[in-house]
């Protein structure tokens, strides 16, 4: 027995690996490999296939090859400009209030206080409500003619009358853009939360030993300290922000006229609506390459100064 | 001997499965008889699934029946059309008409004369509303149109004795309301992007004896003398000038402005002829006895037509090329969309559970259609106004397209984002356009 346990630490030595193994690793990989080629792979160059013709569900017997026409039709069209303007704006207030909110909960859960569990479990609420159920919540909040919000703000006498809300297109995608916000705060806080964590409570003493004052210690510690945090926030609210559809489907189907018209909604009008698969492949494949570049550049900006 | 290997084995059982599998299945074909396809959005379910029994029952004919929300309706038969699933009979709204006719997926109908014979009893919009470059395309189950609907009490109360008969007196009456403080914005209108968005432009445009596009098919709807024109200025003033109808309308759809309408809010309003039983239902409406409705009103140079929908039977492609598939599915027509045994029991079904109404005329003499309807509304006028209802002319292979650029522009104007003239230019040269592309 004893020899048995004095020859483990040999087992654990890299050997030389046998062909045998190797093909019997492949063969039992090749599985998933298939699955993920199937479902994964294949789909996405599929797609990009057909948004090199010209496919239409409903004019299924022409279906001509017009190479990257589609892409031309997409960049000439005035609607897709004004939709990437709008995507642009959405993305910019939310990303941009999803941090700042994000972090302000994230210290406040940081310190210890009585009740902090409990409320640490409530900013989960609106994490886990599915997308279509805060979108129909929202929607509720807004009503123009029985919505909480109008109740609230003549209660507290803010307005003397009920307002329209979601038909006002100088309104419309800023509280799209609340609604988004209210339901991806929590994740990024409890991101930032462990960010905060993982920051030394050392540094913070030697801070306070060389008189550094509450400012300080957040502009040098703090905030560096959270970088890692902050950059995986920003990169995924980014992505989420520019291909968001849910919202802009329930709450206002891109109206009213073109005011919540974004680049995802486009995508949907010219796939499922239109059904036009050519235009609508072309359009997912911009959309994509766009948020792909845009994290791209994002993660070499900000690992940059990590 | 021979060893018996493993992969020995494997190819036996798939050999083994493959035969049994196209045995059995050869097998289960001759026991079960070839169903009739039947597809449809999930209204009226339980009504649906009775008279499929009852047909059954009479024929010996199998019926494999199915359905999907009518959200959904479009893209999934799209989807079942280019993936060839088996459908033989079909539910089809007449704004798909030119789209699934001109993909060559529905077939016409007017070579069965013992489906055609009953046109006769059918109002002329709906058989139009089926028929499609000379031919028509199915037997109708469901015909609507637009109506004007008010509230008896806030008229009286305001001291008018009568519902406005023209678009001018309903701005007077409602600005009389809105004097005497019943409702802030007497009118309800639903001009939310959705499919009922074009339902209502259309109404308001016939009204205004106008047209979108002419008989040529050529967008008329920017011209200034053809109506369109007078009905978008018309929305305009009544949001931006008036004040009767509310900036929300934009946001409002059919649903939420029925709800509105029901809770009292308003004086006015245009919704679905079919709406008038809720709107009269006590458990469901706080005006319920007060809802009337009256002939649409009428534009300087229009008149009190409206806009009419139908929703009827499509023969598909693959049913009718097979000679006895195709006889199953037209007696299976036949008995939904015309007569089951002597009479149009199927409409008749549809509209005492769930008021759905009907295009056959003589179901407006039926004694327990007029009892029925007479409990909650007034069927003199149900019949008078569906005889003035007319189909939309806007309804082509393009028509998805085009009317997301319609809603939109009508919806910019409505909010002051835009001149009427140049939404109505952006909506006809939209409609050239594509006109032209195909």
């Amino acid at each position: 027995m004893s020899a048995r346990i004095g020859a483990l630490p040999g087992a654990f030595r890299a050997a030389p690996v046998s062909r045998y193994d190797q093909a019997a690793a492949m063969w039992l990989l090749a599985p998933m490999l298939v699955v993920l080629l199937a479902v994964a792979v294949f789909p996405v160059l599929y797609s990009f296939w057909v948004s090199l013709f010209d496919l239409k569900l409903t004019r299924p017997h022409r279906v001509p090859f017009v190479w990257f026409e589609n892409y031309a039709i997409v960049f000439q069209d005035p609607l897709f400009w004004s939709s990437v303007w709008r995507t642009t704006w959405f993305t910019l207030m939310s990303v941009t209030a999803i941090l700042v909110i994000a972090l302000l909960i994230a210290i406040l859960l940081n310190e210890e206080f009585p009740g902090r569990r409990f409320l640490s479990a409530m900013l989960l609420v609106p994490w886990a409500i599915p997308y279509v159920a805060n979108g129909l919540m929202w929607k509720w909040i807004y009503d123009s003619g029985y919505g909480a919000l109008n109740g609230l703000l003549l209660q507290l006498d803010f307005i003397d009358k009920y307002m329209f809300w979601l038909g006002d297109p100088d309104k419309t995608l800023a509280l799209i853009a609340n609604a988004f916000v209210w339901k991806e705060v929590p994740l990024a806080a409890i991101l930032l939360l462990v960010g905060l964590k993982s920051i030394p409570a050392d540094l913070y003493s030697a801070a306070r030993v060389d008189g550094a004052n509450l400012w300080r210690r957040f502009v040098h510690i703090t905030l560096p300290g959270l970088r890692p945090a902050f950059m995986l926030v920003m990169i995924y609210e980014t992505m989420m922000a520019i291909r968001h559809f849910d919202l802009f489907f329930i709450l206002t189907e891109g109206g009213p006229a073109e005011a919540s018209h974004v680049l995802a909604w486009q995508v949907y009008v010219e796939t499922f609506r239109k059904l036009s698969f050519g235009t609508g492949s072309a359009l997912a494949y911009i959309m994509a390459l766009v948020t792909f570049l845009l994290a791209f550049w994002l993660i070499r900006m900000l690992g940059r100064k990590l | 001997m021979k060893r018996f290997h493993r992969r020995d084995f494997l190819k036996s059982s798939a050999a083994a499965a493959l035969a049994g599998s196209s045995t059995f299945g050869a097998l289960g074909r001759a026991l079960a008889a070839d169903p009739v396809n039947f597809f449809a959005w999930s209204a009226g379910v339980d009504q649906v699934k009775s008279h499929v029994s009852a047909f059954e029952a009479k024929t010996g004919i199998k019926v494999a029946y199915a359905n999907a929300p009518w959200a959904q309706y479009r893209d999934t038969l799209v989807t079942k059309f280019v993936g060839r699933a088996p459908l033989d009979v079909l539910w089809v709204s007449d704004s798909w008409l030119p789209e699934w006719a001109d993909a060559g997926w529905l077939a016409p109908i007017d070579g069965y004369p013992q489906l055609t014979r009953y046109n006769s009893d059918v109002d002329d919009f709906s058989t139009q509303s089926m028929t499609y470059k000379g031919r028509q395309y199915g037997l109708t189950y469901y015909t609507d149109y637009m109506a004007f609907f008010y509230d008896q009490e806030k008229l009286q109360k305001a001291g008018i004795s009568a519902p406005p008969a023209t678009w001018d007196e309903v701005v007077q009456q409602s600005l009389r309301i809105k004097q005497a403080g019943l409702a802030e914005y007497p009118l309800m209108l639903s001009m939310a992007r959705e499919t009922w968005l074009i339902e209502f432009l259309s109404a308001m445009v016939f009204s205004h004896g106008g047209r979108f596009v002419d008989d040529g098919g050529a967008a008329v709807m920017q011209d200034r003398k053809r109506g369109a024109h007078a009905a978008l200025s018309w929305v305009v003033d009544a949001v931006g000038k008036h004040k009767i109808v509310s900036p929300a309308c934009v946001e409002t759809g059919e649903l939420n402005g029925l709800k509105a309408f029901t809770s009292g809010a308003h004086a006015f309003a245009m919704l679905g002829r079919y709406r008038v039983r809720t709107l009269n239902d006590p458990k469901q409406s706080q005006i319920a006895g007060r809802a009337r409705q009256a002939l649409m009103p009428a534009g300087p140079n229009g008149s009190h037509a409206t806009v009419g929908w139908n929703r009827f039977y499509g023969l598909t492609s693959t049913a009718a090329k097979n000679k006895a598939k195709a006889a199953d599915a037209v007696k299976f027509i036949e008995w939904f969309g015309g007569k089951a045994d002597g009479s149009y029991a199927f409409q008749k079904l549809m509209f005492l559970d769930v008021g759905a109404g009907f295009a056959v005329k003589p179901l407006f003499k039926d004694p327990d259609i007029v009892a029925a309807y007479q409990a909650y509304s007034d069927i003199g006028m149900y019949e008078r106004q569906q005889s003035l209802a007319r189909k939309k002319d806007v309804v082509s292979p393009w028509f998805g397209e085009w009317d997301e650029v319609n809603g939109t522009a009508w919806q910019a104007a409505v909010l002051g984002k835009s001149s009427v003239d140049a939404a109505l230019k952006r909506s006809a040269d939209t409609w050239n356009k594509l006109r032209k592309q195909s």
